[in-house]
């Protein structure tokens, strides 16, 4: 850190927020607000006499509150850079810190904060993660007994620079503690809370447990585990260090911890499961093994940088195997735990390779991106005829499309993703998506409705989810339904109603329309655009007269092939119910509101032409039907 | 496609409502501890080796293991459980399946003297397990309603007995006369006398029942399955039979063994309380006291106020 603070093209910049990002990939535009500290930091030398002399304690938030700090204060005596800011909310204004300062003259109380703007190539965002508060388990009783205590705090405890100098004490009477139980798994792996593993906590609580036990060999540590996770390179030896030690191992997640309240000692009450019975232990003090969550701010920070979250709160990488590191926004990488837990070796590497990532673009003058980008056709934008429009902006997940009014719609290709989003949104069919236009969907609908529609299931799957998930259905041979026709677009926001229209119009029997699940779109939010449409058709086929069922939509994750298959097979079952001659009536019934409803589709340019067919084509295409049989 | 794949034992048991959920078991044992059956009734008792036994198609040890009969269905258990099994539910479908199979319950359960119950069904609107059911049957030529107890659903707790007006109701231990019974104190000049009836189950540590035994003969210690068991009338007994004061406890809200008996003696106890303040009665002579499971050592701290406010009283 002190290197990269010398270094003459890094610059740190602490104590200052990121306020608004604007730009795209390799031109991005930072508003940074850098906050008053009321010290000129070009003047501190972080000499510390201002601390000295400051008459204001308030609780340090680096020790865990289990020391004071002042209102003069620097984070942490290793800070970079070693500059002391003056807390303005605990400061009573007796400016001793001005006189201590002297002939420096560093401490300014006309201080504002100061909004600047950066251009900025790419963006690292490294907020890393927060500590789960175990107070909220009432069976550990943190906070009402003084001796239980977390993780964060006994590495205060016996830290050398923490505020016992590394004498371990207990916080209720300051005896030492001879007895400890470290409890796993404390908010971890728990439905209530939290339903993930932390990761890092097991070879935690044995890294405390083996400093604690060179320092104080005759200490009784005992480590209160469900499963001990140690799979990385050299954990597994370490663990079988620490059970040399004599450190005990006792598999059993404890239910209850109780205290004496004359002695202060706590009694741990858990199942030995290689026991099979109920034990209950007294232990001076139990540290708990909080789990790791994200950060308090995710929130903001995800909408301030437009980058989605998993499940959870964690930031959500482009492809969790392939791309790793980077966000689903181009220019944004994700480093170390705010992408998901991780332990110090998996964080550096994580950081690395978004270092290498992040250099990539500042070293290239040019881009490339997919080709599958969005385009205006001027022409036919209502907001250049002056009209209030900005559907297509409102759809955009990545903020690519700007519109003022008076002005077409304007698509910032370098940060369009090719959802289709707007495209499907747009009511006047203004927009086209590069190679996957609504003239080659359309025609890819009428080729595969050519023959017998009223027997087909026609499926729209989205590259990502639910195409996988038909595919994966295939290589697994999970039987399903031989009359399923599908085809892919990359995004349910894209399935314009038109397209659904225009199925049923050429006679469908059932159209599914499918994507991933809203906690996995790969385009942020356009599984909702996709998901909200798909609700309005529902409800209108419903106004209409359609029998239930035809039109069915699903959310299907790639590594749900049997889902896949489930659903064609009931939607199989459904067509079945109702029968051909009711299925003929109710489209024949449907057709003129369908044909009345995708008319407009026809003004499209190139459209017409690509749902022609000759009739050697269509021919050529039955013929290749037949072999397969339906 | 079905029949080849016959219902396994664990299928069978997903399949009754509570069963659900029982592959989610990761056996971290926070149930065993949670419960204390293990502790003070049976040491084989295991809900974690049960659901075991249920995913590893062991049917004949799942249905005779004493877990299937003794889980009482407090669900102290289902809110500490980190998969959100609701463990009670699990059993109880295990514990339907072992009774559809032929298995009878093995513990101790009331029993009901005909010549004593009248047919009013108080004991089948206060049992948390629906054990008793009114039938009609013919008693010399004319057609009568009793209650009658099903076996395999009753748990023991006495809560029927406690509410039966008729005292027609009794489990074996614990009925009217022989809790009456126990209800005798040597008299001492200086120390006011107390009775203290402590639910089984409210107290969780050994120290804990060792403070009960560290009292003198003034202070009567009577244990009881339940603190539902206890009715007004019992403390009634003990106050006319000159004792100074009754002391109840039973399990904290949310954690009684028996599900409701605690709330229905703490609205018995409690309402006689005040009854007998309106008599001009003193103040304290009978309390009801709810010990939760992180109350280690409270109880010494209630009964010695207990015996302060008496000795006051007295003075």
């Amino acid at each position: 850190m002190v290197d990269a603070a010398r270094h003459p093209k890094i610059d740190v910049r602490t104590y200052t927020n990121v306020e608004r990002v604007e730009g795209y990939v390799g031109n991005f535009k930072v508003q940074l607000r850098e906050k008053a500290r009321l010290v000129d930091v070009d003047r501190c030398n972080g000499c510390g006499e201002c601390a000295k002399v400051c008459p204001i304690e308030v609780p340090n938030y680096f020790e865990m509150n289990l020391a004071p700090r002042k209102a003069a204060y620097v984070a942490m005596s290793q800070s970079v850079p070693l500059k002391y800011t003056i807390d303005e909310e605990a400061c009573i204004h007796c400016y001793k810190c001005v006189e201590a300062c002297g002939p420096l003259d560093a401490i300014d109380f006309s201080q504002e904060d100061k909004v600047v703007w950066e251009d900025i190539g790419s963006i690292v965002v490294a907020t890393g993660f927060n500590h789960f508060d175990p107070s909220v388990i009432p069976e550990y009783g943190y906070g009402r007994f003084p001796n239980v205590i977390t993780a964060m705090e006994m590495e205060r405890l016996n830290n050398s620079a923490g505020p016992t100098v590394g004498n371990l004490i207990r916080p209720g009477d300051g005896k030492n503690p001879q007895r400890l139980a470290i409890i796993n798994c404390v908010g971890s792996r728990d439905k209530r809370f939290n339903p993930w593993c932390s990761n890092f906590c097991c070879m935690y609580a044995i890294k405390n447990a083996v400093l604690l036990k060179q320092a104080n060999p005759e200490m009784e540590i005992s480590i209160y585990y469900i499963d001990i996770r140690t799979p990385s390179k050299g954990y597994e030896e370490f663990y079988e260090r620490a059970r040399g030690m004599g450190i005990h191992f006792i598999q059993g997640r404890p239910s209850l911890i109780t205290q004496d309240d004359n002695t202060g000692n706590l009694f741990v009450h858990s199942e030995d499961v290689a026991l099979g019975r109920v034990i209950e232990k007294e232990y001076d003090m139990v540290m708990l093994n909080q789990a790791a969550v994200p950060q308090p701010d995710v929130d903001t920070v995800s909408s301030v940088l437009n980058i989605s979250q998993s499940p959870g709160g964690w930031f959500m990488e482009y492809h969790p195997k392939l791309r790793p590191v980077d966000s689903p926004t181009d220019g944004i990488f994700l480093a170390g735990a705010c992408q998901g837990q991780k332990d110090i070796p998996a964080s550096v590497s994580s950081g690395l390779a978004c270092a290498s990532r992040a250099g990539r673009i500042l070293h290239s003058d040019e881009w490339q991106i997919e080709p599958i980008i969005a385009q205006v056709w001027e022409d036919r934008c209502i907001s250049a005829q002056g009209k209030q429009c900005g559907l297509c902006a409102k759809a955009c997940p990545y903020g690519a499309i700007t519109v003022e009014t008076g002005k077409a719609a304007q698509v910032t290709t370098a940060k369009c993703h090719g959802c289709g989003g707007c495209v499907a949104e747009c009511p006047h069919n203004a927009i086209t998506q590069m190679h996957f236009t609504d003239a080659q969907i359309l025609a890819q609908i009428r080729a595969l409705l050519a023959e017998k529609p009223e027997e087909k299931i026609f499926a729209f799957r989205c590259q990502w989810c639910s195409y996988g998930g038909a595919d994966l259905a295939g290589t697994s041979h999970f039987d399903y339904s031989a009359n399923e026709r599908g085809i892919r677009v990359m995004c349910s926001a894209r399935m314009d109603s038109d397209f659904i229209y225009e199925a049923f119009r050429l006679g469908a029997g059932a159209v599914l329309y499918s994507g991933c699940h809203p906690q996995d779109c790969h385009y942020i939010t356009g599984q909702r655009v996709g998901a909200t449409r798909a609700d309005r058709l529902m409800k209108a086929f419903e106004k209409m007269g359609m029998s239930p069922g035809r039109f069915r939509v699903e959310w299907i994750s790639a590594a749900e092939g049997d889902k896949y298959s489930r659903v064609i097979n009931e939607m199989q079952e459904t067509l079945n119910a109702i029968g051909p001659e009711k299925l003929h009536e109710e489209n024949e019934m449907l057709r003129p509101e369908m044909e009345k409803r995708a008319r407009r589709m026809y003004e499209v340019p190139l459209v017409t032409e690509a749902s022609d067919y000759s009739d050697e084509m269509r021919q050529a295409m039955s013929d290749m039907e037949e072999p397969h049989g339906s | 496609m079905e029949a080849e794949h016959p219902m396994t034992f664990a299928d069978q048991v997903r399949a009754i409502p509570g069963g659900e959920h029982l592959e989610m078991c990761f056996s971290c044992g926070t149930c065993v501890s949670k419960c204390m059956i293990q502790q003070k009734l049976e040491p084989e008792y295991n809900p974690r080796r049960l659901l075991r036994m249920v995913m590893m198609d062991m049917r004949e040890e799942a249905f005779k293991s004493p877990t299937t009969w003794l889980c009482s269905a407090c669900d102290l258990c289902y809110p500490a459980c980190p998969q959100e099994i609701h463990i009670s539910g699990v059993i109880g479908a295990v514990k339907s399946l072992a009774v559809e199979a032929g298995y009878t319950s093995p513990l101790e359960t009331v029993s009901v003297d005909e010549t004593l119950c009248s047919g009013c069904g108080i004991c089948v609107m206060t049992c948390p397990y629906e054990a008793p059911h009114l039938i009609e049957k013919e008693v010399n030529g004319v057609m009568d309603r009793f209650s009658e107890v099903d076996k395999d659903k009753c748990m023991g707790c006495g809560m029927c007995v406690a509410a039966c007006p008729m005292g027609a109701i009794a489990r074996p231990g614990v009925s009217n006369p022989e809790l009456v019974n126990q209800i005798k104190i040597k008299k001492h000049k200086d120390a006011p006398s107390l009775v203290v009836f402590i639910c089984d189950w409210s107290l969780r540590a050994d120290d804990d029942l060792a403070i009960l035994e560290s009292y003198p003969e003034n202070v009567r210690v009577i244990h009881i399955p339940c603190s539902g068991r206890i009715d007004p009338q019992m403390a009634l007994i003990a106050l006319r039979s000159g004792i100074d004061g009754v002391l109840v406890c039973g399990c904290a809200p949310g954690e009684c063994h028996y599900q409701r008996g605690t709330y229905v003696s703490a609205c018995k106890i409690n309402l006689l309380d005040s009854m007998l303040g309106q008599m001009d009665l003193a103040d304290g002579r009978v309390r009801f006291v709810q010990l939760g499971t992180q109350d280690r050592g409270r109880i010494r701290h209630e009964i010695d106020s207990m015996l302060a406010g008496l000795q006051r009283e007295a003075a």
